[in-house]
This record gives structure tokens, C-alpha cells and sequence, in this order.
């Protein structure tokens, strides 16, 4: 009995199974159909597309979307993958930073200050810097508070002060990206001329910059350093305040996966510039005696120019002597 | 202990609309935010099916795995709510979840977010069950009175079932057992894991 | 952390859920059972069980937000199903709805308008007070005003060119009551010209229907679908335009293992679930039945038994379908013989089977036919009058088929009774006034029994040369209360009528399209808006498409400035001077005729239909009964002190005085119950035998009453015509009769008392006795399937008046030019014209329409409430990719779509989906405040138009009318398609 039943059912089986295989292949609007039988199936939409998309009488087109499991994978790499990426980067940076500190201290000036002092970037070029820098930094924080604040400060301040500063942050990070776009595009600009990689680049490289030992490559304006600093800055700025407008307004140009990989692209390149820019940051303060004040005043002393930019000094000099301690209009330099 | 699920037939949805509207009338949900839709698959070709879709409340759901201020929280019959005071309206929850399922009014400026709104499987959120705040944040509570979600119990052709998932699940499975045929539970596997053999 | 509910509550949460799937493991299996209507297993019944009703058990309480809130309920309007809503009001305001797990009809469900009703009360977007027109700005005026005004004016047409100049177009949305004195108010006022909703959906279903068995409605029910074996829907999409139908529907096709065939020119939601989609051409249902037919009599599948005993005119349709061979039948529809033998076969053999239809069906020029040959489908395969069986036609709201009943028709009065003197005399005794009086009012004794002009028509019968319209005068005047213009055919022509109109009057809760195409139309005054309240704001009955009365209380009081249907036709009355005769043996109080009165009155009127036995108390009753129905069934348990053995609502005819306890009719013609139960018989309607000629020259008188075919427990074994006070004498019943009963016979018709029949005795006394012996009144006849006095007796395809098939017109042509209601038909000389000047060529598809779930009618209700109309934002076409793909249509762009007549065009969206086939195009008719390409929307008085407006479907509608109703054609037209 109980053998004929399953036979019964096996052939029930197999003829629906059969009916399936002649349903499938009837061309569209074809007359004979059974609507019950040769309906759509989770399983095998799932397999086929990794997704399930659909027809909805609303004009919000996300929503047509009825499935779509790769939501799961967006979960796994925002939580996990995005995390270990991150912290590498960035403690990674640091650590590599704090042995080398102790290990090599500041780069001092080795022939010590002359008291002589050249322009290196004029008002203008030194506030676009600090305004992108000063955003960047704000981005930065507010940036990786989505990523890391719940792990590392939630449980601190606690849920309300926690979403009061987050969602402070996240007005701070969506208004400050125009500034901030705007500075990556005038950084572009104005020092694409001393950038473009050259020859001297691979010498540079090739004494590794001088950082170990008391070397000093020759270096024009920009060394290859300072060259790989400025590309992030134009790529990766570029990159992250591109997939930034694309998050920033959802959906107006993508869908669910566009919007996925828009915030894996910025979010990986964000840990990744801020790692790159911890390095910049050590540089240009406790790690070279006479760097900051490139950024700062805006005039480098001549022995910091010949030590870390001799060629550019030597430019600088053909044009015109160096001053004599006084600072001297950007402007002046050029004539 | 109860474990609320939804599960939507797709062998008897007709793509009425019921549940959506029904939702709308319990919470008052206002124009442009759609805790529940009916998507259309294969639409007007023979194997067409309409599934009715809203939150699922996941088991580990991702909504809540990724977001970032940690807002969302499980209630003991298993509803994923949140706290609308806490959401700093990011999408990122967006994003985690397989079935479109939160939704976020348009306030502000350029695409700037709002506090996620989400189908609460009526039951309120974070305030004292049935007070006028968790109405006017989240809706109706209506797991509170000792009902089901609304869209369900309205369902035209008792397609959507809510309730403790072992119970609906056992529905199905009688039903397909009994007719014969069944295009599955829809988004089970990716909302809890597990499917309904049958 | 957050979790605020866990640890509180999670005792009553668990609580709830134990008890739950306690009951779900079958400790109350007697509830379920019974709720599901199977036998079996508790997880069997299980799986077919409302979730709802297992919660249903907990004792819900109220939250603190609804505390104190009472519960009412009525009746959802938005289609035929007869859903009940639940509604919880607090302090006069409409707060919530709930599921009405009661309802055996609709047990809990809704679709998307029945659960959004509560938006269409407290709708911001509502018409607040009367306005009128005045230099082209809508003005505020109060309702004094606007009744004198109004009535004034009218009598002034009155006087200049009669009572027929003025059309009375009431609605289905009124209740009964309402309904019933829109007509009552037309027949005071002196015309035919009473009308509504029916006639543009299923007259031609009532007209056909009836004559061919007796009762022109639904015979089962749609819970009795569950029954079927074999259910086929033929032009009907009931996903969409009767959702919570489908809640039987798939259900029966589940439990019973059912086919479940949809023929259709789409593939619909419903068809999406079908087990046998079948696409046809639009406009060819008639040869789709008679294709079926031919399998069913070539194989011998036609029941023998059934035929000879209850069926009249079996070789008259053998002639007509041995016409239809396979071969022929796939010409004229497509549809492959072998696909339609298949269907055929399930259809006879595997029994009980149903069709439904919808407006499919009806909504041609040969609309009457269609149905006929429906009707002639189910009788030869023995398909009616059994459970699980039947003509199960789907009406298009919840009071399309009470307002028929009620005689809001052109044709009858109140009740099927006709127009002719013996009608009138009949409701002038219920109406306790004088015969004379009613015909003084009228023009002439011949116009009073005169059939009016339709709806349809309206605007040609104001347009027409004064000749063309046989009546005094053409018509000067619109009232409209409640109904859509922009759901009529010809747009573009109704807007000629709208300029010449003296007066046109709208009474609805919104100010609806005759509004905005009025002002359209050019009108700068002559324009009346009256606020009416909706139907949760009235109290009163409506019939479901099954037949069932169900009382609807007032959920809350008319809001704004509206008022009752039944206050504005009181005022009305009132204005027009015969308030006092209508309102005779009606309580009024404060302007306001009270509901169950008016029901008092149709009980007493309304024996021909069995409308009599429905007393208000009783429909409360069931109201407040609703849980004790059975689903299945919708039988009461006998031993109910209050509604025992009743079927729910009481479906009509519920025989007799209420006093007789019938309880309601649930399968019409069923002969397999005593009448008492509900059984029935086929209604000799149309004489007791007729003379054939035979091929020799000969004639033969045939019996056209039933063949040893009767109800259970007749006292009368055989077929007998209808009872009359002669046939109780004669069969020696009249001493049964009491006193009093042979003193109202003796008044009826005091010179001839014999031939008071059961239909105009006010007293019911023929009927109890004819009951008593378990014999139905109205007799015991064969149904016919030659409907002798119809245009086409024996129905005939015609091809459509626009069709693309030119090729077919000669051989199918439409019938000849003819005068019909007043007015000239000419579908002959516009089909032919059409096919002179190359139409098809230039509008090569074939043009469908039909409903969406969110929307009902001409929409304007619906199209205002947000929750709907988020859901549907932009009228659309639906388009073939290959039609699409030859025109560079693209899915969501814009195109034009132009018409064959009037240069008509519009502009709305694309929708290219294979819903429809090649060739074929389809628009849904809900949209209006576009025309041609025109916003409207600063049309409407400021504040009430619609959310969502669009292009209406009737824009690009054309010519045709059913000859025996009127109906018009908007199913199948031409059109042509352009990207914009």
C-alpha cells in the first residue's frame, strides 16, 4: 500500500514536472496555459538573479525591487570587512608612525635654521589647503563615527547623546562635502604643475626619500612624497565626494546596487585617505622640523628648502636671492 | 516563546491592495512612505505572481546589525521596532535590508533623510504601549490590544498571514499540501533562515 | 538597552500567542470547522481558515486611544460583494476600522477601497455647502436657495415642455430606500426618465437574465462558489473589481480541486491564477459559447434529463450553434478547438460548474445576447439551480442590484412590476394615492407607459432635433445624484449636451466630473453642486450581488453641509409640491423620511420580487447576528431565538409578510430544497404555452411550463403557471385564505377578485397559502432558451460596431436601424460607415477597458482619497511590447491616444505589458479632469478636486447600443496609439 502511494506520487510528481518542461518553452501569449502551474517560483528567481525585481503601480521604482539578498552581503562588509579594512589602515598608520617616531624622532634640520626664509605657498594656496584640510578633518571624524561610533563611543556617552552628536555629525558631513569638493577640485588646479610625476621622482624613490639615514634626494617643489600625497588627495577626494553625492542623494541616479557599491567604494577610500592623511599630518608637524611652517607662515627656511626641495630652491634662487629674514609678499617671488 | 512572522501566499494574492491601504488607515501613514506594497512578478505573463511585501523582521535582522546609532531593537514576540528618537536617518538600514522595507520621508534639503519609518508589525515603538507619542511616531499598537497586524487580518484572500511563525507556517504547508501546489514562502529563507518544506 | 516590551509585557504577549497556537492545535476544532466549512481534519480546516478568526476568540481590548469608542457597522459601497465595515467612533468621529470577522461574506477581508472607506468621511476634499455657477465662478449658496431655485426652474421646464423634459439620474450608491424614492419622486413628478448606474452595467444582464428564467440577478451566491467543480469567468475580472470575492473563489478552487478558467482578451490578476487561460478576441463571447456548445452537443455532453424537463426552445439553439464548427469559431475569437473543447468538457462534465461575468459580457451591443447565451451555456449542461452551480454575475456595487430591484429603471416601476396600467395601478393602491392623480401628472397616459430614454443617451436626447426624441419635448434638465458622467460613452459629444442644458443640478458628496466638463463645456451658470453625505453617513439596506439585504447603520451624522439622499429628494419633494402625497404612509422628521419606513412601504409593495418579507427588523437582526450565519451555507442554526433558519440577509424573494418567517432565497430555481427552505423553481413569465409554426405550415401549441420537474415537497408535482385567487379556487386552497386577507383581494380588484394574482395582493395571502403547500408562487416554468420578444430571440453574433475583423461584418452584421427608448439607433449606418471608410486602417487596435482595484466608477470619490490614489497616480494604456515596439511606445512615457469618432483624443501613460495581446489595447475607465490632453483641475469649485485627475476612457469611446437596454459599448472600440 504504502509503496503504491509513493508510486502515485511519483508519477503526480513526474507528470507535473513534465507539464512544467511543456509550459516552459510555449512562446508568450501563447493560448494554452496554466497559469497555476507554471508559476514563478522563489528559489529559482534567487538562483537566477540574485535578486527580485517586479512591477509596482507606485512611481517609486526602488520599491519594485521585492527581494534582494545581497543586502546581506552590503551587511557583511559594512560591519566586518569595512571594520578590519579600516582599523588596519588606520591603527596600522599609527603604529607604523609611533615606531618610526621612536625610532627615528623628528627629522631635524641638519644644518640647522639660516634665518633666511623663502615663500613656499602663498595666502591663497595655504587657505584653500587648510579650508579642505579643516573639512577633511570634520569629515573624517564624523565619517568614521558611522563606522566605529557604535562599537567605541556609544557605549560611553550612551543612545541619546550618541544619536544627538551623530546626527550633528551627519549634518556636518553632508554640508561640509561642498567645501571640501570644492578645495579637492582647487587643489587640483593649482598644484597639478608641480605634480606630474618625473625622473627625479624615481631617484627620490629609489633612496626611499631619504627617511632612513641622512639622505637627501633632490626634489623639485614636490618630492614624489609629497606628489603621492597630493594624487590621493585628487583621486580618493575625488572619489569619495563622488560616491558621497551619490549617497547623499539616494536613488536619483542608481538603484539598491548602485547605492551598495557608492557607499563600499566611499567607505573603503575614506579609511583609506584618512590612513594616507595621519602620515600627511605626522610630515608636516612633529615628524620634520621645518615643514610646518610651510603650511603655516607660508615661508620655509632656505637650509629646510636645500635639504628637502634643493632643486626647487635652486629654481627659486635663479629667479630671485632669497630675502633677508623679511617675509616677503607671495607675489614678490614670482618677479 | 512567540515568534512573529509574516508569510504571503503568492497562490492566493491578487494584488488588491488591502494591506496597503489597511496600513495606511491604521497609522495614517502619510503620501510617499509604503510600509507595505504588493510587487507584481512576471506581470502579465502566464506564471504572473503578486507578492505582498513589508518588514519581515528578520531573525538577526540586518537592518539592525548596520546601523549605525544601534536604534533598532527586538521586542519578545521577535518584531524588529526602533526608536525613532535615535535615528539620524542615514539609509543605511536601507541598504542591509533584503526587502526594501524602510522608508524614509523626504524632509530638507537635497536627498536629505528623515527618521526611517518601517511597517512596526502594529506594535508601536519605544513609548508607553498605546499613548498618544508612540501613535503619532509609529502608529497603532495593536499587538498591545491583542490583535494582529491589520494588513493581515484584511487580507482579501487570506494571502497574507501574520502571527506566531510556526502556526502560519503549519497553515501553509496544510494548504499546499491540500491543493497541491505552492510557489513557496516568500523571502523565508532570507528573512529567517529556514523554508517551509511541504 | 531599549527593549521597552520584553521584559514588561512579555507574559500577555506570550499569552496571546499560547492561546493561540493552542487553538490552532484543534482544541476548538467545532469553531473551526464551522468557520471554514470543510469536514476534516482540524489542520485541514486549518488551512483554510482566516487567521483572524483564531485571534478573533482573544477578547481584544480596546487600547487607551479607542477606549470609550463604539463599534457600528455598515456596509462597504465600493462594489458588489457586500462587505461589512467595522468602525469605531469616538466622540462623533470615525477613528478606526477593524476586521468584521462576523461578515460571513466577507469574514474579516477587504480590498483596497474597503479598507480606506474611512478616509472618504472625514476626505478634506469633500463638497462642504450648495454652490451654483454663477458668471462662470462656483458661488456659495445656502440649501434654501438652492431648493427654490432649483425647483423653480424645473417648474418652469416643466411648463414649457413637460415633466419628460427633465432626467432623473439617481444612483447605486443610494441605499435601497434612497433609490426607491428617487423613483417614487420621478413618478410624482411625471416621468420614465428615472435611471441609474445599471443601465451602463448590467441591464443588459437583468434583461436577458430575466428573460430567460425569470429574475434578472445573480442566481447562487459568491460564498456558494466555493461548491463549484468547474468555475469559468467570462468577462469578468473579479481580482480586481471584486477582490474580496476571490477570497471564495480561490478557495473553492483550492478545496474542490476546481478548474478555474478565465477566458479574456487579458491576462488578468485573476487569470494569473487561473488553471486554463483562454484569450479571446474582444467582442466575440457569443461564438466562444456557441463553440463550446458545439463540443457539448457533439459529444453528448448536454444534460438530456434537465433539458426536457425544465428547459424551452433546446432545438431552436441547435440550429444556431451547429453554425459554429471549430474552424469557424477560431476565426471569429482565435481561440484554438482543441483549448475550447478542453473547456467545454470540464464545463459539462465536470459538475457543478459556474460562469461568471462581469461587464465583459454585458457592456456591448450585444450585451443582452451575450448574457442570453450565457444563461443558455448553463441550462444545457444542467448548470442551474444547484449549489456549486449557477449564473453567478458579479454587479457592480454594493446597491447596483437593490436600485434594479427598486425600480430606478426606465422601464419599471418599482419592483419588476412594468409600466403598464396594472403596474401603476398596483403602486398607487401601495402608495395609498389616487391612480388619476399619478397619471395627471404625467403628459400622457401612453408616456407613462412609455419606457424612458437611457442614461447612456442623455445628452442626444437634449442635443437630438426636437422630432428625433418621442416625448414633448427634448431634455432640458439634469438632476444627477450620484453618478459619474465621465463613466458614459461619447465624452466629446456629452459636452454639446452639457452647454445646451437650462439646468443641470449634481448632488453628490463631490462635485464629480459633470462639474468640471460642464465648465468645460463653456457654462457660466444654470449649475447647481449639492453636497450629499456618503453612504456611512445614511442608514438604510443594500443588496450584494447574491441578493442578500444587509442594513447599514450611520456611522457618523452627514458632515459639513451634506445631507441624506433621503433629506435632498424630501426637500425636493417638498419644494415641488406633492411631498405630502409621496410622503403619505412615510414618517418624516425634520426634512428627514426615516429608513425603516421607507422599507416598510417596498415590503408592502413589493410581493413580485420577494422583497417582502425583508422587514427593518429582521435585517438588524441579522446584522447583529452576523456571527451565528454559516459561511458555507449562510444559513442560520433552526434553533436561533432571533434568526433561526434564516439565510443570511435574507436573499431575495423572501416570501411573504415577515410574519411567514421565510428565510430568504440563497440559490434561486433550486428545486432540490422545499420553498419554504429557500428551493425554487424557473418563473413562467412569459405565458404558459406558445404556438410554434412547424416546417409543414402547421402550427403546434408547446407547454412552456416544467416537465414533471418541482421543488421539494410541492403540493403540485408538475409544472403550474402563477397563482391567482382563480387557480387557489380551482385547486380548492381559497378557503385557506383568512377574512381579512379575501377583504384586501376583494379591494385590489373589487370587479374581478379572481384574477388578483400573487404579486398584487397587498394582503400576501395567496402567497402563505401557495406556500403553505409548499408550492412557489410565481409558478413553475421552463426557462427559455429561445427568449421569443428579445431583438435576437435566439442570440446571434454581431460583430461590434467598431470592429477590426471588417471582413466579418458582412456575415455578422449588426442589427438594423431602429427606434428604441425614445430614440433612433443607428449602429447599422455607423458600423457600416465604418467599414466604408477604412476605419480599422486608421485605428488598427482594438480598444478594451475595465476596472482597477483602487478605484470604483467614474472615480472621482475614490481618485480623492489619498490612500488610494498614491496608489494608482496616472492614467494609463496598456499596450502589446509589439505594438509598443512598431510605434516607438515606450513603458511609462507619454503617448496620444485617438479615437473613430470625433477627432477625439488623449493624452495619458503607456503601459506596455503582455497583459493584453497584439492588437489589442486597454485603459482603465476611473479617470477623469483631463480632456484631451487638457488639465481641468481649475474646473472644480477650489478645494474639492480630486488628488489624482487623468483623461477619461470615454473620451476616446464611440457609437453603440444594445437594442434591448441601451447599453453602451465601451468594451471594444478602435483606437490608434502615438508616443507624445
Amino acid at each position: 500500500m504504502v509503496s503504491f502511494a509513493r508510486f502515485v506520487r511519483a508519477a503526480v510528481g513526474a507528470c507535473a514536472l513534465l507539464l512544467l518542461v511543456v509550459a516552459a518553452p510555449a512562446p508568450v501569449g501563447a493560448q494554452q496555459v496554466n497559469p497555476t502551474a507554471s508559476s514563478v517560483k522563489e528559489q529559482q528567481l534567487l538562483q537566477e538573479l540574485n535578486r527580485i525585481q517586479g512591477r509596482v503601480s507606485i512611481p517609486d521604482e526602488r520599491s519594485g525591487v521585492l527581494e534582494q539578498p545581497q543586502g546581506r552581503q552590503w551587511r557583511e562588509f559594512h560591519n566586518v570587512t569595512l571594520r578590519w579594512i579600516g582599523g588596519i589602515a588606520i591603527i596600522g598608520m599609527l603604529a607604523v608612525l609611533v615606531i618610526f617616531y621612536l625610532t627615528r624622532g623628528m627629522v631635524r634640520l641638519e644644518s640647522g635654521r639660516s634665518g633666511r626664509t623663502l615663500v613656499r605657498f602663498n595666502i591663497y594656496e595655504r587657505f584653500v589647503h587648510w579650508m579642505t584640510a579643516t573639512c577633511f578633518i570634520i569629515l573624517a571624524i564624523s565619517g568614521l563615527n558611522i563606522t566605529f561610533g557604535r562599537p567605541l563611543l556609544l557605549p560611553l556617552i550612551g543612545f541619546e547623546n550618541f544619536s544627538e552628536w551623530s546626527l550633528w555629525a551627519k549634518y556636518a558631513h553632508n554640508y561640509l562635502s561642498f567645501p571640501f569638493t570644492i578645495g579637492v577640485v582647487l587643489i587640483l588646479l593649482m598644484w597639478i604643475g608641480g605634480n606630474i610625476p618625473n625622473k627625479v621622482d624615481v631617484e627620490w624613490l629609489k633612496r626611499g626619500g631619504g627617511i632612513v639615514g641622512h639622505d637627501h634626494p633632490p626634489a623639485y617643489r614636490f618630492n614624489a612624497g609629497q606628489k603621492a600625497v597630493y594624487w590621493i588627495v585628487v583621486i580618493g577626494g575625488g572619489l569619495v565626494a563622488a560616491s558621497g553625492y551619490v549617497l547623499m542623494f539616494p536613488f536619483y541616479t542608481t538603484g539598491i546596487e548602485g547605492m551598495q557599491m557608492a557607499q563600499i567604494v566611499h567607505s573603503v577610500v575614506a579609511v583609506l585617505f584618512v590612513a594616507a592623511m595621519i602620515a600627511h599630518i605626522y610630515i608636516g608637524t612633529i615628524g620634520m622640523e621645518g615643514a610646518f611652517e610651510a603650511m603655516g607662515t607660508g615661508e620655509v627656511d632656505v637650509n629646510w628648502a636645500r635639504e628637502h626641495h634643493s632643486l626647487w630652491l635652486d629654481e627659486q634662487m635663479a629667479r630671485t636671492g632669497p630675502n633677508d629674514g623679511r617675509p616677503q609678499p607671495a607675489t614678490a617671488a614670482a618677479e | 516563546m512567540a515568534r512573529m512572522k509574516f508569510l504571503c501566499d503568492a497562490d492566493r494574492c491578487i494584488e488588491c491592495n488591502a494591506c496597503v491601504t489597511a496600513c495606511k488607515n491604521e497609522h495614517e501613514v502619510p503620501w510617499g512612505i509604503n510600509r507595505r506594497r504588493v510587487v507584481t512578478l512576471n506581470d502579465g505573463k502566464p506564471g504572473e505572481r503578486s507578492i505582498s511585501m513589508a518588514c519581515m523582521h528578520c531573525t538577526d535582522a540586518p537592518c539592525a546589525a548596520v546601523c549605525p546609532v544601534n536604534c533598532f531593537y527586538t521586542t519578545a514576540d521577535a518584531v524588529v521596532l526602533h526608536s525613532k528618537d535615535l535615528c539620524i536617518g542615514c539609509g543605511y538600514c536601507f541598504y542591509a535590508c533584503p526587502f526594501g522595507a524602510p522608508q524614509y520621508p523626504k524632509v530638507g534639503n537635497f536627498g536629505s533623510r528623515g527618521k526611517m519609518d518601517k511597517c512596526t508589525y502594529c506594535a508601536g515603538g519605544p513609548e508607553a504601549d498605546g499613548s498618544k507619542e508612540e501613535y503619532e511616531k509609529y502608529g497603532a499598537n495593536r499587538l498591545a490590544e491583542g490583535k494582529l497586524p491589520l494588513c493581515a487580518e484584511m487580507c482579501s484572500t487570506k494571502s497574507l498571514l501574520a502571527g506566531d511563525g510556526e502556526i502560519i507556517a503549519q497553515i501553509y504547508k496544510e494548504r499546499v499540501m491540500k491543493r497541491g501546489y505552492g510557489s513557496g514562502a516568500w523571502g523565508w529563507k532570507t528573512a529567517y533562515r529556514e523554508t517551509i518544506e511541504s | 538597552m531599549l527593549i521597552k516590551r520584553t521584559h514588561q509585557h512579555s507574559p500577555r504577549q506570550g499569552s496571546v500567542v499560547e492561546s493561540l497556537a493552542a487553538r490552532a492545535g484543534g482544541l476548538d476544532r467545532r469553531s473551526f470547522l464551522r468557520k471554514s466549512g470543510v469536514a476534516g481534519g482540524a489542520l485541514a480546516a486549518l488551512g483554510t481558515m482566516p487567521l483572524g478568526s483564531v485571534r478573533k476568540a482573544e477578547a481584544a481590548k480596546a487600547g487607551p486611544l479607542t477606549e470609550g469608542a463604539t463599534i457600528r457597522k455598515s456596509i462597504c459601497t465600493h462594489c458588489s460583494v457586500g462587505c461589512t465595515v467595522t468602525a469605531e467612533v469616538l466622540n462623533g468621529v470615525w477613528i478606526g476600522q477593524e476586521p468584521s470577522w462576523d461578515s460571513p461574506i466577507n469574514r474579516g477581508s477587504h480590498c483596497a477601497k474597503g479598507a480606506s472607506v474611512r478616509e472618504l468621511v472625514h476626505s478634506e476634499r469633500r463638497l462642504r455647502y450648495p454652490m451654483k455657477l454663477v458668471g462662470g465662478q462656483w458661488t456659495r449658496v445656502s440649501w434654501d436657495t438652492a431648493i427654490n431655485e432649483i425647483g423653480d426652474k424645473l417648474q418652469a421646464v416643466r411648463e414649457k415642455s413637460g415633466p419628460d423634459s427633465v432626467y432623473w439620474l439617481g444612483s447605486a450608491k443610494m441605499t435601497n430606500e434612497g433609490a426607491y424614492l428617487f423613483r417614487k419622486l420621478g413618478a410624482f413628478w411625471g416621468t420614465n426618465n428615472t435611471d441609474h448606474q445599471a443601465r451602463i452595467c448590467h441591464s443588459t444582464t437583468v434583461t436577458g437574465v430575466a428573460n430567460t428564467w425569470g429574475y434578472g440577478a445573480m442566481t447562487n451566491s459568491y460564498n456558494d462558489i466555493r461548491n463549484a467543480k468547474t468555475q469559468v469567468v467570462l468577462g469578468g475580472n473579479p481580482a480586481e473589481a471584486h477582490p474580496v470575492s476571490l477570497q471564495h473563489l480561490l478557495e473553492g478552487k483550492e478545496l474542490q480541486k476546481a478548474n478555474f478558467v478565465v477566458i479574456d482578451p487579458r491576462l488578468t490578476r485573476t487569470a494569473a491564477h487561473a488553471t486554463e487561460y483562454v484569450r479571446m478576441r474582444p467582442g466575440t463571447d457569443i461564438p466562444v459559447l456557441y463553440g463550446m456548445m458545439w463540443h457539448i452537443l457533439q459529444n453528448g455532453w448536454e444534460d438530456k434529463e434537465f433539458i426536457r424537463q425544465r428547459v424551452y426552445g433546446f432545438d431552436d439553439i441547435k440550429k444556431e450553434v451547429e453554425k459554429w464548427p471549430p474552424e469557424e469559431v477560431e476565426r471569429v475569437t482565435g481561440i484554438p478547438g482543441e483549448q475550447l473543447k478542453r473547456v467545454a468538457k470540464m464545463f459539462a462534465t465536470e459538475k457543478p460548474a459556474t460562469l461568471i461575468w462581469a461587464m465583459g459580457q454585458t457592456q456591448k451591443t450585444v450585451g443582452t445576447a451575450n448574457v442570453r447565451a450565457s444563461c443558455i451555456a448553463l441550462l444545457m449542461t444542467g448548470n442551474v439551480g444547484k449549489a456549486g452551480a449557477g449564473a453567478n454575475i458579479f454587479r457592480g456595487h454594493d446597491n447596483v442590484q437593490g436600485a434594479t430591484d427598486v425600480g430606478l429603471d426606465i422601464v419599471t416601476l418599482p419592483f419588476y412590476y412594468g409600466l403598464a396600467e396594472g403596474a401603476w395601478k398596483h403602486w398607487s393602491r401601495v402608495w395609498e394615492v389616487d391612480y388619476d392623480f399619478l397619471k395627471s401628472r404625467f403628459d400622457s397616459k401612453q408616456i407613462m407607459e412609455t419606457p424612458g430614454i437611457p442614461l447612456t443617451r442623455w445628452f442626444e436626447a437634449v442635443t437630438l432635433p426636437k422630432d428625433q426624441v418621442a416625448q414633448k419635448d427634448t431634455v432640458k434638465a439634469v438632476f444627477v445624484q450620484g453618478h459619474a458622467s465621465n463613466s458614459i460613452t461619447r465624452i466629446p459629444e456629452s459636452l454639446n449636451g452639457l452647454k445646451a442644458l437650462e439646468l443641470l443640478v449634481i448632488a453628490d458628496p463631490h462635485p464629480t466630473t459633470w462639474a468640471s466638463l460642464a465648465v468645460e463645456a463653456g457654462r457660466k451658470d444654470g449649475v447647481y453642486i449639492l453636497p450629499v453625505a456618503t453612504q456611512f453617513e445614511c442608514k438604510g439596506s443594500r443588496v450584494a450581488s447574491n441578493r442578500s439585504l444587509q442594513w447599514g447603520e450611520q456611522i457618523v451624522k452627514p458632515i459639513f453641509e451634506s445631507k441624506d439622499d433621503l433629506e435632498v429628494i424630501y426637500l425636493m419633494a417638498k419644494k415641488l409640491g406633492f411631498a405630502d402625497q409621496m410622503f403619505k404612509k412615510i414618517k418624516v422628521e425634520n426634512n428627514l423620511p426615516e429608513a425603516e419606513d421607507v422599507l416598510r412601504e417596498m415590503n408592502r409593495g413589493s410581493w413580485s420580487t420577494g422583497y417582502c418579507g425583508q422587514s427593518p427588523e429582521r435585517l438588524k437582526a441579522h446584522m447583529k447576528n452576523q456571527a451565528k450565519f454559516d459561511m458555507l451555507t449562510m444559513r442560520a442554526p433552526k434553533d436561533d431565538p432571533e434568526v433561526g433558519g434564516d439565510y443570511y440577509g435574507l436573499p431575495w424573494p423572501c416570501w411573504g409578510s415577515p410574519e411567514v418567517k421565510h428565510p430568504g432565497t440563497p440559490l434561486l430555481y433550486n428545486t432540490n430544497l422545499h420553498v419554504m427552505d429557500g428551493g425554487g423553481t424557473f418563473r413562467p413569465r412569459f405565458g404558459i404555452e406558445r404556438e410554434e409554426k412547424l416546417p409543414d405550415g402547421t402550427t403546434r401549441k408547446v407547454s412552456l411550463l416544467a416537465d414533471g420537474s418541482y421543488s421539494l415537497g410541492s403540493g403540485i408535482q408538475d409544472g403550474y403557471p402563477e397563482f391567482t385567487l382563480a387557480s387557489l379556487k380551482k385547486l380548492g386552497w381559497d378557503s385557506e385564505l383568512t377574512e381579512a386577507e379575501m377583504a384586501v383581494i376583494n379591494k385590489v380588484n373589487p370587479a374581478n377578485p379572481d384574477t388578483v394574482s400573487w404579486a398584487l395582493d397587498l394582503s400576501g395571502g395567496i402567497q402563505r397559502v401557495a406556500l403553505a403547500h409548499g408550492c412557489v408562487p410565481y409558478g413553475n416554468g421552463k426557462a427559455r432558451m429561445n427568449a421569443f420578444g428579445l431583438p435576437d430571440p435566439i442570440p446571434v453574433h454581431r460583430e461590434p460596431i467598431y470592429t477590426p475583423r471588417v471582413d466579418l461584418v458582412a456575415k455578422y452584421p449588426t442589427l438594423p436601424d431602429a427606434k428604441q427608448f425614445r430614440m433612433p439607433n443607428i449602429g447599422f449606418s455607423v458600423q457600416k460607415a465604418a467599414v466604408e471608410k477604412g476605419i480599422a486602417k486608421q485605428f488598427p487596435l482594438i480598444l478594451s477597458s475595465g476596472r482597477l482595484v483602487e478605484y470604483e466608477g467614474g472615480g472621482e470619490e475614490t481618485r480623492t482619497n489619498p490612500w488610494l490614489a498614491e496608489l494608482q497616480q496616472d492614467m494609463f494604456i496598456e499596450i502589446n511590447p509589439a505594438d509598443a515596439a512598431e510605434r516607438g511606445v515606450k513603458d511609462g512615457g507619454w503617448v496620444w491616444v485617438t479615437g473613430a469618432e470625433n477627432n477625439s483624443r488623449a493624452r495619458m501613460k503607456a503601459l506596455v505589458t503582455e497583459r493584453v495581446g497584439k492588437g489589442v489595447a486597454w485603459m482603465p475607465f476611473h479617470f477623469g479632469g483631463w480632456f484631451a490632453g487638457k488639465d481641468l483641475r481649475g474646473n472644480y469649485p477650489k478645494g474639492t478636486d480630486p488628488i489624482v485627475l487623468g483623461e477619461s476612457a470615454n473620451t476616446i469611446t464611440t457609437y453603440g447600443y444594445d437594442p434591448a437596454t441601451g447599453m453602451q459599448e465601451p468594451k471594444v472600440t478602435l483606437c490608434q496609439i502615438a508616443a507624445a
